[in-house]
């Protein structure tokens, strides 16, 4: 037992040092995805919040003030990096679709981890750099934030970032039945955009809405880790977000490996 | 001239029908993408609604003028869509698997072949949606006169060959860099730069983008050409800058294929 887990933890780690080292490989590409795009999409959020405030007659919008506003855009666009899977997901696809799969499904060890493994490693790379901007940024700008909270919502962010894994498998198990499927990626991806607080902090939603878009998992990936630290919200939000998370997990898998399994049986191995 | 311009007008519409017929293939995919560009929409449409809840002004339009904004937007951008998009977001896998190679070799000009050969016929939908949209937003406005949608016969098709040229170059620039997929990434950034209106930004950041990184030319003019009185100056800008930006398209285009080397031999 203890030995097939020290062998599982080596693979895993095999995989997440792979997607290391291939995405290093491509250094423009890994300095625009860690470096350029969260900066630029701070930047346009935070002309959007200014804009906002130059417009409205009172100096906060629903009890907080420009700075928190700031803060936020400033985190948000870095948790969103790490909180988003494009690119692993349009490749779990294109395994599916075009028979690729073949060559994983033979080998000793499951299609969900050797992915999941490598989505994390991919995503460890670029925190450990991009983090750096927005820490940077609001010690420079004096921006509200409680950096000793920072730890706990990277965690929640990347505990979330297992759930994103989980929908994208259960994406690409949709495949094994509609072989074109790259749409569904985008349009989940695009609710995920407004789901999780990327594009406005939840808290400016109305009632009821707000309660229960802020109790769903989603808000996981940035309101909840975001709000932890520039201090919108507390301890009993993160609380309730590993939970949330949790639980959604638990369901997702259990229908992801049903599909997978029922994908699988009607597989006929295109790519042989 | 004539017998090349219809030559190729008459290759467009065959591969257009061709498109129509591949979509229809994929029906869940082909409805997904209608839904798809639904959840943009909405995106777009709730973030500016919640916005106004806490204030009069983004920049120096209320919301009804920028719902107008956002029709013009979902129009633009739904008119890209179908005659575009695909085609300039496959070209740099086409590039990575040697695609491009066929292409290439046909005798016909490449980059007619690279912006145009696939059509998003399913968006024909979302067209509908947006114009839709600008339909209600217009008759919000307290005194519009609908003589200057007019505007919109001269400006929608150079908003058109802006964001065309723009994206051209970010797909192109996958000849150059063979691994790019966050370069395209990238796009949507710069893009969104353009999702919102001039005014809001600061008058450098307006200059660059109308001039340098011309995204704010793309609906921010169209939709002053709706809202407010015409300033002659600022609605030629678009036709001025259309030619030169095709003219460059293709220029860098003839520079990219000097770094290709193909993948599929």
């Amino acid at each position: 037992m203890k030995k097939s887990f020290a062998v599982f933890l080596k693979r895993n780690l095999a995989f997440a040092k792979l997607a290391i080292v291939t995405n290093l490989e491509y250094r423009l590409n890994y300095f625009v995805d860690a470096i350029v795009q969260p900066i630029m999409t701070t930047g346009i959020e935070i002309l959007l919040w200014l804009g906002v405030f130059a417009g409205t007659h009172s100096v906060t919008i629903n009890g907080f003030g420009k700075d928190f506003y700031l803060s936020y855009a400033l985190w948000a666009a870095f948790f969103a990096r790490i909180a988003t899977s494009w690119m692993y997901e349009f490749r779990m696809i294109e395994e599916v679709s075009s028979g690729t799969i073949n060559s994983l499904i033979v080998r000793p060890m499951g299609f969900y981890e050797y992915y999941l493994s490598q989505l994390l490693g991919y995503k460890f790379i670029t925190t450990i750099i991009s983090m750096i901007i927005p820490i940077i940024a609001s010690y420079y700008f004096k921006l509200p934030c409680i950096y000793e909270r920072i730890p706990l919502a990277s965690l929640l962010c990347f505990y979330y970032l297992i759930l994103v894994h989980t929908i994208s498998f259960l994406v690409c198990s949709v495949a094994f039945h509609l072989t074109k499927i790259s749409s569904f990626t985008v349009a989940k991806n695009l609710m995920l955009w407004i789901l999780t607080g990327e594009l406005f902090p939840l808290d400016l939603i109305p009632q009821p809405w707000r309660s229960q878009l802020i109790s769903l998992p989603f808000a996981s990936g940035v309101y909840l880790p975001v709000g932890y630290i520039s201090g919108r919200v507390d301890h009993s939000y993160m609380v309730h977000g590993f939970i949330s998370v949790t639980i959604a997990l638990v369901i997702l898998n259990l229908i992801a490996s049903w599909l997978w399994k029922i994908g699988l049986r009607s597989y006929s191995g295109t790519g042989a | 001239m004539i017998s090349i311009l219809k030559k190729y007008i008459l290759l467009y519409f065959s591969m257009f029908k061709a498109s129509f017929i591949a979509d229809l293939e994929y029906r869940a995919n082909f409805f997904t993408r209608i839904l798809t560009d639904v959840f943009w929409y909405v995106a777009q449409v709730v973030t500016f609604e919640i916005l106004y809840q806490h204030t009069d002004h983004i920049g120096d339009w209320n919301l009804k003028q920028m719902r107008v904004f956002l029709g013009l937007l979902f129009i633009i951008d739904a008119f890209y869509m179908i005659i575009i998009h695909e085609n300039l977001e496959n070209l740099p896998e086409k590039v990575r698997k040697g695609d491009l190679d066929l292409l290439l070799a046909k005798p016909v000009n490449s980059q007619f072949m690279i912006t145009l050969q696939k059509a998003n016929t399913a968006i024909i939908g979302n067209l509908v949606l947006g114009t839709s949209w600008l339909i209600f937003s217009l008759h919000g406005l307290d005194d519009f006169s609908y003589i200057r949608l007019l505007w919109l016969l001269l400006l929608a098709p150079c908003s058109l060959i802006v964001i065309y040229s723009m994206r051209f170059v970010f797909s192109a620039s996958a000849v150059i860099f063979t691994r790019s997929e966050n370069l395209q990434f990238l796009w949507w950034q710069v893009y969104r730069l353009g999702m919102r209106p001039d005014s809001m930004y600061n008058p450098i950041m307006k200059w660059i983008l109308l001039t340098v990184v011309p995204v704010g030319v793309i609906v921010s003019i169209p939709a002053r050409a709706l809202l407010n009185p015409p300033n002659y100056f600022y609605l030629i800008w678009p036709v001025i800058l259309s030619p030169i930006l095709i003219y460059l398209t293709h220029r860098f285009w003839k520079f990219a294929l000097t770094f290709y080397s193909s993948a599929s031999s």
